[in-house]
């Protein structure tokens, strides 16, 4: 057994690692993540996954949900620390999945990855506190500046089972923890205006038409604007300054989140029911309505955008028109939301008819003599949601009380 | 400037010269105006409004008696007008909840209801604060005294906007309370512990059970939330009272507040840990009423959800060792954060002027005293 599984083991068990330890792993990552662009390219299959802050129980709980590393392809869109009690381990085990299986492991920067958001939210206090110094910390700051910003999700299939006719016209479908189905929404064809096919395929009423997560409106369901493009994964979003995906990568990221800025504003910006831009309520980023989202994809070639970010109590959240999907990994969130988490898995095209390689950002590109079928189904991603609670927690016993803080002496 | 000084409590305005009042402005804008806050007449008036309250609920012993005076939370019942005044209010305050019910409606998190409930109030606002003895008092400067005092109690109620909570909202309400007693409202109390005591304990407790109550109809979110690493998602204020509740007794009003101990009959620290003992507390104690609402709405072991609770829960000094850091984290982690206090309005009642106030040697002593103490 390598010193790398060594410390995965103790990590799984929930039992932080030396500070020796972390600095050589931190240096293994950071050689790594150097080497990545600013935007990973990941092909299906991969199970997308949002925020975690620190809840590690329930990490564990995804990967028994999602399948664990490597048999699994994951992503994970940050915000790996902060507020919950196990930042240190949940982000240590990531980061020696990463370096164990670099081809198994996407991470990419949530805006909690940086050195100001965790002396105020917690993870600064935690390392801190289990360590008795702020080394640990450092180390793990010194990894932030080197994670990517997004990722392109590329040969995700429109199908979700290929070969198996059943699940052919499958566009949403919504699993439970145990992988039972809860529900599945077909794929609409192209030539109906969504409204109209959904008031008579359906039978229920026009505002609850949707999977949860979904809007549940009868306007979610169902992609528009460009049904072959690629997945674009972010933390938080798109920014103003950034209208094609090349920007992305001539951003100088390794360094610490900038207040302001393209790199700022992937990091922290929000979807809202708004035209335009907008002043965002966090005091960092910028609010985006559909109109600005439905522009970017056309193009950049994506058929949609997934990110995380904000707290949905569904686990997920699609829309404008499942153009962009909120994805939250961390079920009742500090122990109070009462939210369910999902994460969102995406399948291999095996066909050779869905979504395969382009270039990214080639604005004005020709379709190729290619045109949109009419009548058959559209050729976005299929989707399916994981959908899971927190971990059982009567297994956790109590550990001794520590030191109290200064105030306390 | 007419107040009239007394080092250990709150001055009271001159009704004869009253101060020229304002709207309240924001004053601290960056991370360097805290440190100008903190040399404010403000800072000084909130650190020693909330000294005065803390330790009027220091349990009391005289020398000879055999046992100690204790002031738990219980029957809301008082002849105390200007107390009657404040607990009309915030009853008809805790009625508007039932007017805007949350909306049934999908959303995010927090229910968009809640910005139904702050329009009522502050529709209401002006109604509200002219009515009865809280009326007559605020008639003070032809009015004007009004319009500053009603944007603290807009204030202490959370933002509609982000719909959330937190400690700078808790901070709006005392700062409320705290015009209240600068414009002599509450001179019809009994002095010298008294009054502080009905305030904390019929007035604060309900303020504090509102916002649960807000919390919990209208899910919102913690104002800033460290999670698991802040000492609760939402309050300071009842962990600094509930501990001086439960301290070792003073046996003159001269002394100063007790640095540890406990009061007999007290629960111990550890306590805390135990959700029975939890339970049965709450109506008496403030910091068990903070505690035991954590448990209503959190799932999982305490120690995981809320470790710096505790890891305080571990002390060994007693309930005054609790109160002294307390303060100490309040002044450090509330009153010095810029993220919690630029929030904070300035006027004439908690002015930004800076404190140059010139002090006999007493007082000066006793000011370090209590700033030491605050800090």
């Amino acid at each position: 057994m390598s010193d790398l599984d060594k410390a995965i083991a103790q990590l799984r068990s929930c039992r932080p690692i030396p500070e020796d330890q972390v600095r050589e792993l931190c240096h293994r990552a950071r050689e790594l993540l150097i080497e990545e662009g600013n935007v990973v390219t990941v092909t299906a299959p991969v199970t997308i996954c949002g925020d975690i802050h620190g809840q590690f129980h329930d990490l564990m709980e995804l990967f028994r949900v999602g399948g664990d590393v490597p048999d699994t392809n994951y992503l994970f869109m940050g915000d790996f620390v902060d507020r919950g009690f196990y930042s240190l381990e949940s982000f240590l085990l990531l980061l020696c999945l990463k370096v164990r299986y670099p081809d198994r492991m996407t991470l990419i920067r949530g805006n909690h990855e940086s050195r100001q958001i965790t002396t105020v939210y917690g993870f600064y206090d935690e390392c801190l506190r289990k360590y008795g110094s702020a080394n640990v910390w450092r180390y793990c700051c010194d990894v932030f500046d080197y994670l990517a910003l997004g990722a392109i999700v590329l040969g995700a299939s429109s199908t979700l089972s290929p070969g198996s006719p059943e699940d052919d016209d499958t566009e949403i479908e919504v699993c439970d923890q145990a992988g039972s189905i809860i529900s599945r929404f077909p794929r609409q064809s192209a030539n109906q205006p969504s409204q109209e096919k959904l008031d008579s395929s359906s039978k229920n009423t026009v505002d609850k038409t949707g999977p949860p997560g979904t809007g549940a409106s009868g306007s979610s369901s169902g992609s528009v604007g460009n049904p072959t493009g690629a997945i674009l994964c972010v933390h938080g979003g798109l920014s103003p300054l950034v209208d094609t995906v090349d920007k992305i990568r001539l951003i100088d990221r390794k360094q610490e989140v900038p207040h302001e800025g393209a790199m700022c504003d992937l990091l922290w910006s929000d979807p809202d029911e708004i035209d335009g831009w907008g002043l965002s309520p966090r005091g960092a980023g910028f609010l985006f309505g559909a109109d600005i989202v439905k522009v970017f994809n056309h193009r950049n070639d994506l058929s949609l955008i997934a990110r995380a970010h904000q707290l949905v109590m569904e686990g997920f959240k699609e829309m404008f028109d499942a153009s962009i999907v909120t994805v939250w990994s961390a079920p009742n969130y500090c122990y109070r939301c009462g939210n369910v988490a999902a994460v969102l898995e995406l399948t291999e095209d095996e066909s050779g008819t869905g979504i395969f390689q382009r270039t990214n950002g080639d604005v004005g590109r020709s379709s190729g003599g290619i045109v949109e079928p009419r009548g058959g189904p559209k050729n976005g991603p299929a989707r399916r949601y994981r959908v899971f609670q927190a971990a059982p927690q009567d297994s956790r016993g109590m550990p001794a009380k520590k030191p109290v803080a200064d105030y306390f002496l | 400037m007419s107040h009239v000084q007394n080092w250990t409590s709150l001055g009271i305005v001159d009704p004869s010269s009253p101060p020229v009042f304002q709207t309240p402005v924001k004053r601290i804008h960056q991370t360097d105006d805290v440190g100008r806050f903190l040399v404010s007449l403000a800072y000084r008036d909130i650190g020693l409004f909330i000294l005065q309250l803390n330790h009027a609920l220091c349990p009391r012993q005289p020398n000879g008696s055999s046992f100690p005076s204790v002031f738990p939370l219980g029957p809301s019942s008082t002849t105390t007008a200007s107390i009657q005044s404040c607990q009309t209010l915030l009853s008809r305050i805790r009625n508007l909840i039932g007017k805007a019910p949350p909306d049934p409606g999908s959303q995010r998190f927090g229910n968009v209801s809640f910005r139904k409930w702050y329009q009522l109030l502050n529709a209401e606002l002006d109604d509200l604060l002219d009515h009865g003895l809280l009326g007559e008092t605020l008639r003070i400067g032809n009015g004007h005294a009004k319009d500053e005092v009603a944007s603290y109690l807009l204030g202490a109620f959370g933002s509609p906007q982000r719909l959330d909570y937190g400690t700078g909202h808790e901070l709006n309400f005392i700062a409320f309370i705290g015009c209240l007693w600068k414009l002599g409202h509450f001179k019809d109390g009994k002095q010298g512990g008294g009054i502080e005591r009905e305030i904390v304990l019929l007035v604060v407790e309900p303020y504090l059970d509102i916002v649960r109550q807000l919390i919990s109809t209208y899910t919102l979110e913690p104002a800033g939330s460290h999670g698991v690493w802040g000492l609760d998602d939402h309050s300071f204020i009842p962990y600094i009272f509930g501990s001086a509740q439960l301290t070792r007794p003073i046996s003159s009003e001269l002394d100063s507040m007790p640095t540890e101990g406990s009061v007999r009959g007290a629960p111990k620290p550890s306590d805390v840990t135990n959700p029975t003992i939890v339970e049965d507390m709450r109506q008496t104690n403030m910091y068990f009423s903070a505690v035991a609402f954590i448990n209503d709405v959190k799932k999982g072991p305490f120690w995981e959800h809320s470790p710096m609770l505790f890891d305080i829960s571990g002390i060994k000094d007693g309930w005054g060792k609790i109160n002294k850091g307390m303060i100490k984290m309040f002044n450090a982690e509330v009153l010095s954060k810029f993220p919690v206090i630029q929030h904070f309005p300035f006027g004439s009642l908690f002015a930004w002027d800076e404190n140059r106030q010139v002090l006999d040697q007493d007082l000066r002593r006793e000011t370090t005293r209590s700033h030491s103490h605050l800090g």
